[in-house]
């Protein structure tokens, strides 16, 4: 535990060191502060609609698709190349500590990006707006479970190779396709299904299954339908929680097996 | 403090530590010495904590057993990896409060023992320094602060020299050096003069089996003492050469005597002979009345019988009798005398590595192959192994001649 909080410090302050995260941080910023404003006068002052928009519209997907990506390649891949991670792996901690704060470093800074929106809500409420504040804190939370996975994925990629650019875009095509996948299985199973299922019982059969399995691993569609609404369901936190493990468990296997090969 | 048993690493089909078998007494200076690619940063790599071994018998450092108590190891080493990881981003006191956090040092301790270290290795001034902006010595002498910070028994640093200017290679050595007092070191380099003035005692390893072990004389005793050692003698003498050269070699010790070129009215010699002649020498001079131009005595360098050791110009039969009398140590007199009485071991270089007979070194295609990691295959670095650094020492050109005074690197190193 001490480990993974010493990891955690220098990690986050390492990344506040860095001009890429206040480059970041700007564009970031200035962008969904426009959305946010954009939409409070295009709706003619709903600020429900505008909150929504600036912290789940079309954007926060794109961000979640790059950021993580970029974040991880520092993670992992550039420490690799440097050779800090040599110095890391021979400290005292274990890996699972040093998988852990740097997992953490990366979430938490993510946390403090999507933090902005709050801040508009709150900015809203001192004026005299009504935001729908569950919903807004629901959403909130939401962001940071879906960083966190995607973050995992990202620090998975970062430890195949040592090439920076290449984990962040191995990190991008993953995480698409996490997000992709669940939407197309149903299209591309409605060719297959047929060639494999003789009758319509077991066609039917096929395609429930098909969605079941697609829907379970619909990380838009979890947060779409609990977070989002403000709903706290145990079984969406259970959702976001056990994948987000499941990469960190196998980020940590990955750079022992690095170990193996040299 | 080390113990390091019939340890063997393999990448894949590779072999990079080949049975491997050496100790390390505490407060001892070891240095550990090989050409580019023998095996030296892997062992200690493994030592560390930071690879795997594929099989080893016993694997200890400082009264842990490497494969099973791994944390216990990293608390009581420091260990500085050739590339000198540091984080740049950080400056020099933060570093080493970070190293010091990982450590679990207590929080008053750290700050006195941060500038003592500091102070220690002569970077007290530059506290407040970005790691980034440090020069390549400042960097190794924080790498080494970082290092100590914990006040580990053991120290374990791979090339602490490589990379530096000759002046600032002076003061890392010059650092080493008093370091011993207190810590057992288990250092390595490609470069022989480092070795010579910073370990007493040497393990020689090549493609990744041990060649030599043993203190820097009893290595040249074993396997210079007899066969390169000789005595150069020039003198002016009325008497015939073959005369000369008949009462030398009628000395005690002197088991043969080459006669050379003649200038002038001087003729030279070169007697070969057990130990160092030069006194008996000169005593037959006097009473023969010879005048004595030159009376040194050559011995081969360390470098020279490590050239000659990896390359397998030494005389084969030679190093298989030395072997046999380190084996045995306590065999009767088949084995010749001098490695005998030094205890020492040495093995034949090549055998069990795989090659029947050991190419000289920088033959083209000996170079290791190396694991790939990168995926990109427009990646034109792809053959080069990306999880290391590019290291800045150019892999020095060695001179194959047998007659050569030894690697370049060596006169750029003694200018």
């Amino acid at each position: 535990m001490n480990g993974t909080l010493v990891v955690f410090q220098r990690e986050l302050s390492g990344l506040f060191r860095a001009p890429f995260t206040w480059i970041v941080l700007l564009i970031v910023l200035v962008l969904n502060g426009l959305i946010f404003n954009g939409f409070l006068i295009g709706t003619g002052g709903n600020i429900s609609d505008a909150l929504d928009a600036s912290m789940t519209g079309p954007l926060f997907w794109i961000w979640i698709v790059f950021l993580p990506a970029l974040l991880a390649m520092r993670l992992v891949a550039e420490e690799s190349r440097s050779g800090t991670l040599e110095y890391l792996l021979t400290a005292p901690v274990s890996d699972f500590a040093v998988v852990l704060g740097k997992f953490a470093a990366a979430t938490a800074f993510l946390a403090i990006l999507w933090t902005s929106s709050l801040l508009y809500a709150g900015a809203t409420a001192v004026i005299g707006g009504n935001p729908d504040w569950p919903a807004v804190l629901g959403t909130w939370m939401g962001t940071i479970f879906v960083s966190a996975l995607f973050v995992a994925i990202g620090m998975l990629a970062s430890t195949f190779t040592a090439t920076p650019l290449l984990a962040a875009f191995l990190s991008m095509v993953a995480c698409i396709a996490w997000l992709a996948v669940p939407l197309l299985a149903g299209q591309v199973f409605s060719y297959l299904i047929p060639l494999i299922a003789k009758t319509e019982e077991a066609r039917n059969a096929w395609a429930t299954t098909v969605r079941d399995i697609a829907s379970n691993m619909d990380a838009f569609g979890h947060f779409q339908r609990s977070f989002r609404l403000g709903l706290l369901d145990t079984a969406e936190l259970v959702f976001f929680v056990t994948w987000t493990a499941l990469f960190l468990f196998l980020t940590a296997r990955s750079l022992e097996a690095r170990r193996w090969r040299g | 403090m080390i113990e390091v048993s019939e340890l063997t690493r393999r990448y894949g089909t590779l072999t990079a530590v080949d049975d491997l078998s050496f100790t390390v007494e505490r407060g001892e200076v070891v240095g550990f010495l090989g050409p580019n690619g023998a095996g030296k940063t892997t062992t200690m790599r493994i030592l560390s904590g930071y690879l795997p071994a594929t099989r080893a018998k016993r694997l200890m450092v400082a009264g842990h057993d490497v494969l099973r108590d791994s944390m216990g190891v990293r608390r009581s080493i420091g260990y500085l990896p050739e590339s000198v990881p540091l984080y740049p981003e950080l400056r020099v006191d933060e570093m080493m409060r970070f190293q010091g956090k990982l450590h679990r040092m207590d929080r008053a301790e750290l700050k006195g023992r941060i500038d003592t270290v500091l102070d220690r290795v002569g970077v007290l001034d530059r506290k407040k320094q970005l790691v980034g902006t440090l020069s390549r010595g400042l960097k190794q002498r924080v790498g080494l602060a970082v290092a100590l910070l914990p006040n580990p028994d053991v120290l374990i640093l791979d090339e602490p020299t490589s990379g530096l200017d000759p002046i600032q290679r002076g003061e890392v050595r010059r650092l080493i050096s008093e370091l011993s007092a207190e810590h057992t070191v288990l250092l390595s380099s490609h470069i022989l003069a480092e070795i010579e003035s910073m370990a007493p005692r040497v393990v020689i390893i090549h493609e990744g089996a041990k060649v030599a072990d043993g203190d820097q004389a009893s290595i040249l005793t074993a396997l210079g003492g007899g066969q390169g050692g000789h005595v150069a003698v020039e003198i002016a003498s009325p008497l015939e050469a073959s005369k000369i050269s008949e009462l030398m070699a009628s000395l005690p010790g002197v088991s043969g005597v080459e006669t050379g070129e003649r200038l002038g009215i001087h003729q030279s010699f070169r007697v070969m002979g057990e130990g160092d002649l030069r006194e008996d020498i000169g005593a037959l001079a006097m009473t023969q009345s010879w005048a004595l131009r030159e009376l040194s005595w050559n011995r081969p360098t360390l470098e020279e019988l490590f050239t000659r050791l990896v390359s397998g110009t030494l005389g084969t039969e030679h190093v298989a009798a030395a072997r046999e009398a380190g084996a045995a140590p306590t065999a009767p007199a088949a084995a010749p005398a001098p490695a005998q009485s030094s205890g020492l071991s040495i093995e034949p270089v090549g055998q069990g590595g795989g090659s029947a007979k050991p190419l000289p070194l920088g033959t083209p295609g000996t170079a290791q192959p190396k694991t790939i990691y990168s995926l990109n295959p427009f990646d034109r670095g792809a053959s080069r192994d990306l999880s290391k650094p590019v290291s800045v020492d150019a892999p020095a050109p060695v001179d194959l001649s047998p007659n050569s005074d030894g690697p370049e690197e060596d006169q750029e190193q003694r200018p």
